[in-house]
C-alpha cells in the first residue's frame, strides 16, 4: 500500500504534458503491455480500451501433452480489464484476474501509469520512460491452512504491490527495445520467501510489417533468495497483429499468471519441464 | 392640424426607426467606409440584401466561447456546463481558421498546398472557416451525394450547416442554443474586413467613397467587392481513379507528395492524433500504403482519398474524403510518388 501511495503522489506532483505532436517518436511498442511487462506507451486523453487476455495450461510436461490438448483444456489465468487515458501521459487501469492459484485466485489489479519522458525524433530525448504503480488485492476465501499465505491473518495480507519503470527506445522503425526494472512487494510471504523482490526485464519488438511484429521478453529476478528455488524467471515470445483499433497478441510463456505479482514473484513454470503455454490478448481502443 | 402633423411626423419617425433596426433590413451607412469596415457591413451599406444569418449584435464573450468550442470541442458559458460535441473530432481537425491562399478568390489546390507549406498550416479536406460568415452557400455540389436531403436545409443557412457538421460530419451531437450562438458570434468576430480582400488602391477608393455616390457607382463598388471573395466553394467527388489510369508513383512529383504527406496525412495520422491508424514518415508506414495501393478497398490511397471511410455503429471515427477542389488528381499522384520513394520501391 505504501509503495502505491508513493507512486500516486509522484504522479500527482508531475502532471502530464501534451504528447500528440509529431516531433515525438510514436508506437515504440504497439500497445500498453509488451507481453507481461509494461511498455512506455499510454492511452491518450479520452481514450479507453478493454482487454481480454488468456493463458492456457502447460503445453508439455506432466500437466500438458495430448491429454490436455496441449494446454487448451486448462486456463491458468484470465484477464478482463478496462484502461482509461486521463491525459496523454497519465492512465489508469483496472482488471480482474482469475489468478493462477499459486497461491492467489480472484485478484483485482489496479494500476496508474505516468509517462514522463518521450523519445524525440531529433534524438534530443533518446528514450521514452514511464513509471507504473500497481496494487493487487484478492477477494478469495481465506485458506484454513494457517501456513498458507492465502490464510490472510490480517486484511492487509490480501494486498501486494509492484512498481515498474519502463524505459524504451525505438532504434529503427523495425526495432524497439525496452528495459523494465521492477520491484514487487508482498505483504505476507512464506518463511522461506522474501517480501521484496527486484527484477530486471528486457524486451525487443521486431516489426515485420507495419501490422505484424515479433516480440521477445525476459524478466530476471536479481536478488532471489536461494530459498526461492521453486520459482523461475519468466521468458516469453509473442507475435502481435495490429489493426485499426484492435491489437492481438499471441504468445508462448512460462508465466502462468498475469501481473508482476504472478509473473515475477510467483512464477513456477519451467520451460525446460515443458511448463510453458500458449496465450493471447485482445485489446480494443475507443474514445469517450 | 398642428397636433395631426406632429402625430404624422412621430409615426414616420417610429416607422423609420423600426425599419432601420430590424434584423435583415437594409440600412444606410452611418459612417464612411474604411479598410477596417466589415465586408458585410459595407455591402449592406451599399444596398445589398444582407446574408440570412446577418447579426446586428455581437457578444465578444460568446465569441470567445465559440472559439473554444471550435478549437477544443467543448466549453462552458456562464451557468451552462458544456459537454463535448464530438468524441472524435474538433472543427480544426478538418478546417483551418485562417486564409488558405494569398487571394480569397483563389481555390487552386496547388496554391493551397504552397500556401500551407509556406505558412505552416495543415492542408485539409474541409474549406477554411476564415470568412465563413460572409458565405451564402454551404455543402455545395456533390455533398448531396454524401449527406442526401440533410444538405437541403443546410445549403443556404449557416446555422443549419453548423448543426449538420456537428452531428454528422463530426459524428457528434447537435449544438444547444448557446453553443450555436457562441459559434455564430465567433464567425461574426472573424468575418471578412475590407482589408482582407486583395483590393488595389483604385478599388479601395471606389468602395470607400461609393456610399454617397450614384447607384451606378454603388453597383460598381458592390461588384468589385463580390469579385474579391468567394460566397461558396465548389465540391466535386470524382470517385476513385480507375486502376488502369493510376500512375502508381510514376506520374507524380515526390517532393510535392512529401509536402502533402506531412501537412495532410500526418496531421491526423501522425502519432495517431485523430485516428487509431498511426502513420509515420518511415518505411513501414509507406510500405503499408504502397502494398495496398491497388483495388478499391479503403486501404488504397486512391480509394480512401476520394471516398474517405464511413462511420459505423460503435465506431464513428472515420476519414472524410478529399474533393477534387481540395486535392487534385495530380496531387494524388504526387502523394503516391512520395509513398513509393519512402517505401523504397523501384
Amino acid at each position: 500500500m505504501k509503495n502505491s501511495l508513493i507512486w500516486c503522489s509522484f504522479m500527482v506532483l508531475f502532471p502530464g504534458f501534451s504528447q500528440t505532436d509529431t516531433s515525438k517518436v510514436s508506437e515504440t511498442f504497439s500497445t500498453i503491455n509488451i507481453i507481461n511487462g509494461h511498455s512506455a506507451e499510454t492511452l491518450k486523453k479520452r481514450q479507453w480500451r478493454y482487454i481480454i487476455a488468456h493463458r492456457f495450461g502447460d503445453i508439455a510436461g506432466a500437466a500438458g501433452g495430448v491429454q490436455t490438448a496441449f494446454g487448451f483444456d486448462n486456463a491458468s489465468d484470465i484477464r478482463f480489464g478496462f484502461d482509461f487515458g486521463i491525459t496523454d501521459n497519465i492512465m489508469v487501469g483496472i482488471s480482474r484476474l482469475k489468478g493462477a492459484g499459486t497461491p492467489y485466485r480472484s485478484i483485482i489489479e489496479g494500476f496508474t501509469k505516468y509517462r514522463f519522458l518521450s523519445q524525440s525524433k531529433d534524438n534530443k530525448m533518446p528514450i521514452s520512460a514511464a513509471i507504473v504503480g500497481t496494487v493487487y488485492g484478492t477477494y478469495m476465501p481465506a485458506s484454513s491452512d494457517a501456513l498458507s499465505v492465502a490464510s490472510f491473518p490480517e486484511f492487509v495480507h490480501r494486498f501486494n504491490y509492484a512498481t515498474q519503470l519502463s524505459i524504451t527506445r525505438k532504434f529503427h522503425p523495425r526495432l524497439s527495445v525496452a528495459l523494465m526494472p521492477t520491484y514487487v512487494h508482498r505483504n505476507l510471504v512464506n518463511e522461506n520467501d522474501q517480501n521484496g523482490l527486484f527484477s530486471i526485464g528486457g524486451a525487443a519488438n521486431i516489426k515485420v510489417t507495419k501490422s505484424i511484429g515479433l516480440i521477445a521478453e525476459y524478466f530476471h529476478n536479481i536478488n532471489t533468495s536461494e530459498l526461492r528455488e521453486d520459482f523461475f524467471n519468466s521468458l516469453s515470445f509473442g507475435l502481435e497483429w495490429i489493426t485499426n483499433g484492435h491489437n492481438f497478441t499471441l504468445n508462448f510463456t512460462n508465466a502462468r499468471g498475469f501481473g508482476e505479482l504472478q509473473y515475477i514473484a510467483l512464477n513456477t513454470g519451467d520451460w525446460l519441464e515443458g511448463q510453458f503455454r500458449f496465450g493471447f490478448s485482445i485489446t480494443r481502443t475507443f474514445k469517450y | 392640424m398642428k397636433i395631426k402633423l406632429t402625430f404624422l411626423l412621430f409615426s414616420i419617425g417610429i416607422l423609420y426607426w423600426m425599419m432601420s433596426t430590424s434584423a435583415g433590413s437594409i440600412r444606410p451607412m452611418s459612417n464612411p467606409l474604411t479598410t477596417e469596415t466589415a465586408l458585410e457591413e459595407a455591402l449592406v451599406g451599399l444596398g445589398v440584401q444582407p446574408v440570412i444569418h446577418y447579426m446586428d449584435k455581437f457578444d465578444p464573450e460568446l465569441a470567445d466561447v465559440g472559439e473554444k468550442l471550435i478549437k477544443e470541442g467543448e466549453a462552458n458559458y456562464k451557468d451552462f456546463k458544456g459537454k463535448r460535441i464530438s468524441s472524435y473530432f474538433v472543427c480544426t481537425d478538418c478546417h483551418n481558421l485562417v486564409p488558405e491562399t494569398n487571394s480569397l478568390t483563389n481555390t487552386s489546390s496547388e496554391d493551397r498546398l504552397d500556401y500551407a507549406i509556406k505558412n505552416g498550416i495543415p492542408f485539409l479536406q474541409g474549406s477554411t472557416l476564415h470568412g465563413l460568415y460572409n458565405r451564402t452557400s454551404f455543402y455545395n455540389g456533390d455533398y448531396y451525394k454524401k449527406y442526401g436531403d440533410l444538405v437541403i436545409g443546410a445549403r443556404d443557412t449557416l446555422e443549419n450547416a453548423i448543426q449538420l457538421c456537428a452531428e454528422y460530419c463530426a459524428s457528434g451531437r447537435p449544438l444547444v442554443d448557446w453553443e450555436l450562438d457562441a459559434m455564430m458570434n465567433y464567425f461574426k468576430r472573424e468575418e471578412l474586413k475590407l482589408t482582407d480582400l486583395s483590393l488595389n488602391e483604385d478599388e479601395i477608393n471606389l468602395i470607400t467613397n461609393a456610399h454617397n455616390q450614384s447607384n451606378k457607382i454603388k453597383d460598381a463598388a458592390v461588384s468589385t467587392l463580390k469579385d474579391s471573395y468567394k460566397v461558396a466553394f465548389s465540391a466535386h467527388f470524382p470517385g476513385s481513379l480507375a486502376e488502369d489510369k493510376r500512375g502508381y508513383g510514376l506520374k507524380g512529383d515526390a517532393a510535392k507528395g512529401k509536402e502533402i504527406y506531412e501537412s495532410s496525412c500526418m496531421y491526423c495520422h501522425g502519432n495517431a492524433r485523430v485516428t487509431y491508424l498511426n502513420l509515420d514518415n518511415d518505411v513501414l508506414s509507406a510500405s503499408f500504403l504502397w502494398n495496398n495501393k491497388e483495388g478499391y478497398d479503403d486501404k488504397s490511397i486512391y480509394q480512401v482519398i476520394r471516398w474517405g471511410t464511413s462511420p459505423i455503429v460503435g465506431r464513428k471515427q472515420y476519414m472524410p474524403l478529399y474533393t477534387s477542389e481540395k486535392l487534385s488528381d495530380g496531387q494524388l499522384e504526387d502523394l503516391m510518388a512520395y509513398i513509393k520513394l519512402l517505401a523504397k520501391k523501384k
